[in-house]
């Protein structure tokens, strides 16, 4: 259990204050990983994975007899840590993650969420990789398992802006076939797309072997509606979309609306054996790694 | 049925109730841009819930509105009223009870009318509440009464006890004034009703710019004293003098006017005339629908001074003033002054001789009806002619200067002038100091022998100097008669009364001013003509001075309105003095007389009975014809009983709208609620389900 003291760590008020992501990562699994009991990783392999040239001072053992005889030249050879996980983490970079009614960005909250996956996977000697994506596919990083290999998906996700269309069902296809190796599928998205479409993507996955964990990120105010007066709403995507609304007459239908789409997403994702989890970014940080960390168990 | 408020200004409040409309167009200008992800949860939300919000969204914002208009209503405090309204609750009333005590209301309502009116107003003193305040005002209040609003019912009621028929019509501009004024302070409920047989008369110079206050919003009801059937309507409308002057023992020709308001003829009508309370002469006679009959009336007046006259009109069932005072002054004997211009040592041969016999036929004083007074012209400059009745020049040859001046103001102001010819008679100097009287030069002396005299040809019998001489008798003394000398002179046309055979003017007859001044071209005596011995002489002379005298004999005075402004003008000696006066009721009265243009004046206003007014002069000054007594009545057209209609009430008292109702309806009495509390919780109601929708939306 997390001890009262250590909540701020997950506070995304607290985290929005952090400007390196990464440090923003280690905070918070550093933060969790304190209140839990530190379990070794499971299982252990060596996974051939380029040669180099031998320079004194390398074990004599790691040469690779066979490439001598070959080349008339001494190679050693790299192996990578064989893990039993390979992470997927697949975060929404459309327009509408943009959006903040108070504190950090679904955008931002994503981007902390991912790191905090990616570190706390690659802590665990396991692999992670990452896919950013609109419309279509912005930045894939396949999953590694080196220690410093967060580094490269910080640097990623901190050198990405959001912007462009969200086509969550069709993204979900495409990086489905991209997978060659069954592992974990993170998804950290606000899902505004079609249901069926992004059920159809995510039960890809599930039919490639892959666990699914969905986090569905919301903005409080997309829950709520808090807002008061004659407002004229432009969404953030289709700039074509815009309504006027008194939100105080439509916001108990507007709640059900929402209700009614989580809960069919929900029972869908569960139908479907898929994790999900939806997440306002006013939640602290620890519920959602507390649901990776469940399934991990 | 009617509503009314009791503070109307705050119906202006009602222009409030656009507000929630305007807030609401303004709210939708004023948008807040918000660049939102979830906007497809919104466009479903408004899909899912579109007719149930807007049908919910205009019953808000009709709420709202109604509970602004409410609000002003429930501020202005309407007040809902049924039949005529007799104060069931609604607060405390402030009211003025207008009472037309004007003589028309004697005949309204069949002769029950003012008893009605009473009735009437009885039943709304009693009606008031102890926390009520009223004031009862009669239509005759002249405005200077000390009038205040009052709680106490029973000082009220013995008020209008206390309120009798008045002789005059309702003056409803001072009586409104007054009601607005006294309700000028009073918060709450405040009333005006009129208790009237609502007759034309009281209201055709009735002008609400007259009035100094008037508060529309102040509900005025007309209760209407009405007439069960259309009565015979007719009154007295003038009565004057016929003849010329009023003397004493002389026939006194008197003309009624009697007119007729109603649609059909007066028969059989009964018109009697009384000089000082005895009957003096009656008639029947019929009169027109519509129209008017003039009654001649004749009688003798045995003394002289001021006689109380009166007119009365007498039938069963009529409507209107049927009398009719008035005052008749008498001269007892006619004054005449004669200036003998060819006086005599033997008095048979003065020029005035015959003259003075035909006067005075018996030589005594108080034997004729005239005094005549024989002078020479060097006395005229002592003889102060206001005296006299008529002056008599006889053959006398010039006038004083000072003298001519002095006969033309007394000929302006009424006297008569006879002047005769003669052989002394210097016609350049008739012709320029005496042409304004004159007025047709004369040109030359004719004289000629007795034996050869001209006859007279032409007589106009037409003129009332002359018509006493159409008798057969006196017109074959007339054609007997010769006139051999006389004074030729330019005249012609109408004022040629006589002419001789050959067409000269023998007598002729000019104006000045009121007076009369009459020129007979020959002598008085024989020296010219023959007629002095003639039968015809003492008529047309006596006819010649009755006309002459008619002026300045006697008066008749068909006397004021009621409530008019008598002039009293008196001789010098009352400058500063105060005259008493003996009003009809025998109330006493007085006015103070001051100086004005050499004579003594006064204004007399407290005429507000009709009938005879007495004025307590000295025996000298009513010897010397100064009136001692005026008459006041009723004005005529206060005896007109047609009403005025609602509408045409409704446009005089403009911008205030009367309502009219019968007395049977005040009688039926009514219900008045105060919708005030129901208002209130109509707003409550109102106002909670406002919020009860705004909840929910």
């Amino acid at each position: 259990m997390i001890a009262d003291g250590q909540k701020k760590y997950f506070d995304p008020k607290v985290l929005a204050g952090i400007s390196n992501l990464s440090l923003r990562a280690r905070w918070v699994v550093e933060g969790i990983m304190s209140g839990i009991h530190r379990s070794r990783s499971k299982g252990f392999s060596v996974e051939f994975e380029e040669h180099r040239e031998y320079s004194p001072g390398d074990e004599i053992r790691r040469i690779d007899w066979k490439a001598l005889g070959k080349f008339d030249r001494y190679f050693i050879k790299e192996y990578e840590d064989e893990t039993n996980l390979r992470a997927y983490l697949l975060l929404d970079s459309s327009a509408s993650m943009d959006y903040s009614s108070d504190g950090m960005t679904k955008f931002d909250y994503g981007c902390t969420l991912t790191a905090s996956l990616a570190y706390l996977i690659l802590r665990q000697q396991d692999a992670a990789g990452l896919v950013t994506f609109s419309n279509r596919i912005e930045n894939i990083i396949p999953p590694r398992a080196k220690r410093d290999y967060l580094t490269q998906i910080v640097h990623a996700l901190e050198n990405h802006r959001p912007g462009g269309e969200t086509n969550v069902g069709r993204i979900l296809e495409e990086i489905a076939g991209q997978i060659k190796r069954r592992g974990i599928v993170v998804l950290v998205s606000d899902l505004l797309d079609e249901p069926a479409q992004i059920l159809k993507g995510l039960r890809l996955f599930r039919f490639k072997g892959n666990d699914v964990i969905v986090f569905h990120l919301l903005d409080q105010a997309e829950l709520d509606l808090p807002f008061e007066g004659n407002i004229l709403f432009e969404d953030m995507e289709a700039a074509s979309l815009n309504v006027i609304a008194d939100p105080r007459a439509i916001r108990q239908t507007y709640r059900q609306v929402v209700e009614e789409f989580t809960s069919q997403m929900r029972k869908e994702c569960h139908d479907s054996s898929i994790d999900y989890q939806l997440i306002s970014t006013s939640t602290p940080l620890d519920r959602a790694l507390a649901s990776y960390l469940s399934w991990r168990e | 049925m009617s509503v009314f408020f009791l503070y109307p200004i705050f119906l202006f409040g009602l222009i409030a109730a656009s507000l929630p409309l305007l807030i609401h167009l303004l709210n939708r200008r004023k948008l807040n841009r918000i660049r939102f992800p979830a906007v497809r949860f919104i466009l479903m939300s408004q899909k899912r819930i579109s007719r149930s919000y807007r049908l919910r969204h205009w019953i808000l914002l009709a709420l709202r509105t109604m509970a602004v208009v409410l609000l002003a209503l429930l501020l202005a405090n309407p007040i809902f009223q049924t039949g005529a309204g007799l104060f069931a609750g609604g607060g405390p009333v402030s009211l003025v009870i207008l009472l037309d005590n004007s003589l028309s209301m004697t005949w309204s309502g069949d002769g029950i009318g003012f008893k009605q009116a009473k009735e009437a107003a009885r039943l709304l003193i009693t009606s008031l509440g102890d926390s009520d305040r009223a004031a009862i005002l009669p239509t005759s209040i002249s405005g200077k009464e000390p009038l205040r609003l009052k709680l106490e019912k029973d000082v009220l009621l013995k008020e209008l006890d206390q309120i009798e028929i008045a002789d005059g019509t309702a003056n409803f501009s001072i009586a409104l004034g007054k009601a607005y004024e006294l309700l000028g302070e009073p918060a709450g409920q405040k009333e005006i009703r009129l208790i009237s047989d609502l007759g034309l008369t009281g209201w055709d110079n009735f002008s609400m710019s007259s009035l100094k206050q008037v508060d529309p919003a102040i509900p005025v009801k007309a209760i209407r004293v009405g007439r069960k059937q259309k009565p015979l309507n007719i009154a007295v409308k003038e009565v004057r003098a016929a003849g010329h002057g009023i003397g004493v023992d002389l026939p006194l020709h008197l003309e009624a006017v009697v007119a007729n308001f109603s649609d059909q003829e007066v028969k059989d009508l009964l018109v009697q005339l009384s000089i000082d309370g005895q009957n003096r002469d009656q008639k029947l006679t019929s009169v027109p629908p519509r129209g008017d009959t003039t009654v001649p009336l004749q009688t003798r007046l045995s003394q002289a001074g001021s006689h109380a006259g009166l007119l009365t009109i007498k039938k069963d069932g009529l409507a209107g003033n049927a009398s009719m005072h008035f005052g008749v002054h008498a001269q007892d004997q006619l004054r005449v002054l004669l200036i003998d211009g060819d006086p005599q040592t033997s008095l048979v041969q003065s020029e005035t001789f015959f003259l003075t016999r035909a006067l005075n036929p018996a030589g005594e004083s108080d034997s004729s009806q005239y005094l005549p007074t024989v002078i020479v012209p060097e006395a005229l400059s002592g003889t102060a002619l206001d005296s006299y009745q008529v002056i008599v020049l006889c053959n006398v040859a010039t006038l004083p200067d000072a003298f001519v001046s002095k006969l033309q103001n007394y000929l302006r102001g009424g006297g008569g002038l006879l002047i005769f010819g003669g052989d002394r008679l210097q016609a350049d100097h008739y012709n320029t100091k005496l042409a304004p009287i004159l007025q047709s030069p004369i040109r030359d002396k004719k004289q000629g022998l007795e034996a050869t005299g001209e006859k007279i040809g032409k007589i106009d019998l037409t003129h009332p100097a002359l018509q006493s001489l159409s008798d057969n008798l006196l017109q074959e003394s007339i054609k007997s008669a010769r006139v051999w000398g006389y004074s030729r002179i330019s005249a012609s046309g109408k004022s040629v009364l006589m002419s001789l055979a050959n067409g000269d003017p023998l007598v002729i007859e000019h104006r000045v001013g009121s007076g009369r001044v009459i020129f007979i071209t020959t002598t008085a005596d024989r020296d010219w003509n023959d007629l002095p011995v003639k039968t015809v002489y003492l008529p047309m002379i006596q006819s010649l001075t009755n006309y002459l005298a008619g002026g300045k004999r006697g008066l008749l005075d068909g006397g004021i309105s009621v409530g008019d402004v008598k002039q009293i003008s008196l001789p010098p000696g009352y400058v500063g003095k105060t005259i008493r006066i003996a009003k009809p009721n025998k109330q006493p009265a007085e006015v103070v007389m001051n100086a004005a243009q050499e004579r003594a004046a006064g204004s007399f206003e407290d005429n507000d009975v009709a009938g005879i007014y007495q004025l307590a002069l000295t025996r000298d000054d009513q010897e010397s014809g100064t009136p001692r007594l005026y008459a006041v009545n009723p004005p005529f057209l206060e005896s007109r009983l047609e009403e005025i209609s609602e509408r045409e009430l409704q446009a005089k008292l403009s911008p205030v709208r009367p309502d009219v109702i019968s007395i049977e309806t005040l009688q039926q009495g009514g219900t008045r609620r105060d919708l005030a509390l129901p208002l209130l919780g109509l707003l409550l109601a109102t106002l909670l389900l406002e919020g009860w929708f705004a909840q929910r939306i």
